[in-house]
């Protein structure tokens, strides 16, 4: 179990780590090279950017949205979120962590707020689940990985808690911090080639969208050429 | 649960086959609108070609790239389709349709689809693949309601445009649009409806004597006159069907006296190029800007009709050297801007009805016209109601994206597509809906008539004919 877990902490940690970074890093400059080319190629260049920006706001911070379509939903995502995003982050053991191996530490939630926010992440992340499977249009349209995200991204926060707040037997504990840690890990490996990839490229959609309708000029004749209808009547 | 599905028996007469079985079974195709007769071999190959050939001289596949990345299948956008609200046919959610060309995108183009197609020994994309993409991206308006609310932007309009227009070039679109953009482009008469010149100085001749007669003013349609501000191109259309639309137009340019003209070169506004093929909206649009240019126009005047305005706006720029193209208004920009300049007058006793705006998916959608109609209604009809949602996530009229234009596919329209819009019309206990669009109009007219609403459909300018004053000098003239 020790040397488990001191593999786990250690090689696999920075190796699952790599992947998720450079993966990410990867679509993140794929995503935006691929707009920039657009825009290169466009011949209307005069583009709504603030328009744009507007809406890519409205979405990183959905506080009107969840008033819209499917508000439950949006609800129960939100607050799902929240602890998702920032008890990783910004956990006191997980910066201490960083401290210790590379020296760098930053602000981090108080213990109560910490245990709210998971709480609320394993509780919400319950209820997408739930939601995903019983509301009829969302469970035709889910695939494998709609449905296993929420319930693989709760697992570390659950074995999370019972580490940090259970006064279990050390065996135990070993146990559920093993897991804690492999299922993190395993997040993070899958998460660049996965609909999670949404956590770097969500702030670019409104501006895809927006530069997707500004097409280049003059391509009737390139395309009827390399479909051998050059001079062929409508 | 939800006032607007359908009952089955409504759905079975919507989606009632139009066409012979043995001309389906020729075709190869169960869809419900007609279709010319194409090379029905090796469909899947050919599409696959034309997609390819697409992608390569185009914009597409960055935002393609994107979204089979982000797609979250959240299903937001079900709540936003009035096709699907309507019909509760699952295949009808948007984010199912675009998964179909997302699908095929993945399989075919990306590295990951490629190899594992290899592993599972998948073929990839098959004949009835085609078909259902052929029936399910007709049945999409292309309103573009749905984009507005998919955290992924999404944007199914464009899919579905890209989609139509990967299927026409293997042969696959309505008959009634190819039929009309051949003439536009290739017949006699140059424009969709085939009114040759001498039909049209006749029908501007006879509404000028119209106006004579029921204004005591001469207002004229001023022709291929070089030099004007504004060269005028409304849906061709309005010639046959919208004399009050255009008496208006013309009504409000006599008030002002500033300078517009018509080019009997070419008059047509329609552009069916944006709801089936970029290549056909590439040749329509430089048609346009081409007879502008050769009158010498300082702008191009976009008539009542969305699918014009916004194919000029928005690609006028594209296709006819960006900042340097003329630039395009849409007539209410126009008529507003006149307005508050205090050049146009109108009777606010004239239209005391009630009266509700319909907006036009295309002028709406992306913020572009919204507040400037409303603002002209509230100048003199004394009993404007609002309908909701309104504006930019307005609901479509259901015949949107070209669909209004085939005929046979009526039933459709107006039991399934235009049903969210039935209710909310008759919700408004509106007497004249305002629909600024040569489609909407026609859509929301048979939509009132086959869900017996009642109320009457007409254009902005239609009610600014009733009502516009002109000073005594004009009058003397
Ligand atoms: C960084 C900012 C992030 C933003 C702005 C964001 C935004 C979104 C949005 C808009 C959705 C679609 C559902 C909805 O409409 O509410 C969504 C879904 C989801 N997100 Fe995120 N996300 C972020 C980060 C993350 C991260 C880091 C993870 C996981 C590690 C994650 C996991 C999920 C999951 C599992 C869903 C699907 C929920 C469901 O419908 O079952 N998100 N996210
Ligand atoms: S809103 Fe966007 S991501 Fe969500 S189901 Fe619809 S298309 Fe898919
Ligand atoms: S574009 Fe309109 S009709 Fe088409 S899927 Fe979206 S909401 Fe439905």
């Amino acid at each position: 179990m020790q040397t488990l877990l001191e593999l786990a902490q250690g090689p696999l940690f920075r190796l699952t780590f790599a992947i998720m970074a450079l993966g990410l890093l990867r679509i993140l400059i794929l995503d935006i090279w691929g707009a920039v080319e657009a825009y290169r190629k466009a011949g209307d260049k005069n583009i709504p950017w603030g328009q744009a920006f507007r809406k890519s706001l409205a979405w990183l911070f959905p506080v009107g949205k969840a008033f819209g379509s499917r508000p439950v939903y949006s609800l129960f995502s939100i607050l799902f979120h929240i602890g998702l995003i920032l008890v990783p982050l910004f956990l006191f053991a997980h910066v201490e962590l960083w401290k210790s191996g590379i020296g760098l530490g930053w602000v981090t939630l108080p213990k109560d707020w910490a245990d709210y926010l998971t709480l609320s992440t394993i509780i919400f992340g319950l209820a997408l689940f739930i939601g995903r499977v019983a509301f009829r249009a969302s469970s035709f349209l889910s695939r494998k990985q709609d449905i296993i995200w929420p319930l693989a991204l709760i697992v570390p926060f659950i074995t999370g808690y019972i580490c940090a707040n259970t006064g279990i037997a050390p065996a135990g504990y070993q146990f559920f911090m093993l897991i804690h840690i492999l299922s993190a890990e395993l997040i993070f490996a899958l998460l660049p080639f996965t609909k999670i990839a949404h956590c770097v490229l969500m702030p670019l959609s409104q501006f895809v969208a927006t530069l997707a309708w500004r097409f280049p000029p003059d391509t009737d004749e390139p395309v009827a050429i390399s479909l051998n209808k050059k001079g062929v009547p409508v | 649960m939800n006032k607007n599905r359908v009952s089955e028996e409504e759905r079975a007469r919507a989606l009632k086959p139009t066409k012979k079985p043995e001309v389906i079974q020729r075709q190869r195709l169960p869809v419900r609108y007609h279709v010319e007769d194409y090379d029905v071999a090796d469909r899947p190959r050919r599409f696959l070609e034309a997609f390819a050939v697409i992608l390569r001289h185009s914009n597409y596949r960055f935002a393609l790239e994107h979204f089979i990345r982000m797609s979250a299948k959240c299903s937001r956008c079900s709540v936003q389709c009035q096709v699907y609200l309507a019909s509760g046919d699952l295949k009808d959610i948007p984010c199912y349709r675009s998964e179909l060309l997302l699908g095929v995108y993945r399989r075919h183009f990306t590295m990951g689809g490629m190899l594992k197609g290899r592993v599972l020994g998948d073929s990839g994309l098959t004949d009835e693949m085609i078909e259902e993409i052929a029936e399910s991206f007709w049945n999409c308006t292309a309103c573009r309601r749905c984009s507005m609310e998919c955290p992924a932007g999404i944007d199914h309009g464009l899919i579905t445009h890209l989609g139509r227009y990967i299927l026409s070039e293997i042969g696959i679109a309505p008959r009634a649009l190819v039929v009309s953009v051949r003439e536009q482009l290739e017949g006699k008469t140059g424009n969709t409806s085939a009114i040759p010149v001498p039909a049209l100085l006749d029908t501007l001749e006879f509404l000028q004597d119209d106006m004579r007669e029921t204004k005591g003013v001469e207002i004229k349609f001023p022709l291929d006159v070089e030099g004007c501000d504004y060269v005028f191109f409304p849906a061709v259309s309005d010639y046959l069907m919208e004399a009050d639309t255009l008496m208006g137009i013309a009504a409000v340019f006599a008030a002002t006296g500033d300078s517009w003209t018509t080019g009997t070169g070419y008059f047509d506004g329609i552009n069916y190029g944006l709801f089936y093929s970029d290549r056909m909206l590439e040749r329509i649009v430089k048609k346009v800007h081409a007879e502008a240019a050769r009158l010498k126009g300082k702008n191009i005047l976009i008539g009542e009709c969305g699918h014009a305005s916004r194919s000029a706006k928005y690609f006028v720029p594209t296709y006819c050297g960006g900042e340097r193209a003329l630039p395009v208004i849409n007539i209410m920009e126009y008529t507003l801007q006149v307005l508050r300049e205090g050049r146009l007058k109108l009777d606010p006793n004239i239209v005391t009805e009630k009266v509700a705006y319909h907006d036009p998916c295309n002028i709406a959608r992306q913020g572009w016209i919204i507040d400037q109609p409303r603002e002209i209604l509230k100048a003199f009809c004394k009993n404007y109601i609002e309908m909701e949602p309104h504006g930019e996530n307005n609901i479509c009229c259901g015949g949107g994206g070209g669909t209004v234009s085939i005929d046979e596919i009526r039933p459709y329209r107006t039991t399934i597509a235009g049903k969210v819009k039935a209710e909310q019309i008759r919700a408004s206990g509106c007497n004249y809906l305002v629909a600024p669009c040569a489609n909407c109009k026609k859509q929301l007219r048979e939509l009132v008539e086959d869900q017996k609403i009642d109320c009457e459909v007409v254009g902005l300018h239609d009610l600014i004919y009733k009502a516009i004053k002109f000073d005594k000098k004009q009058q003397k003239k």
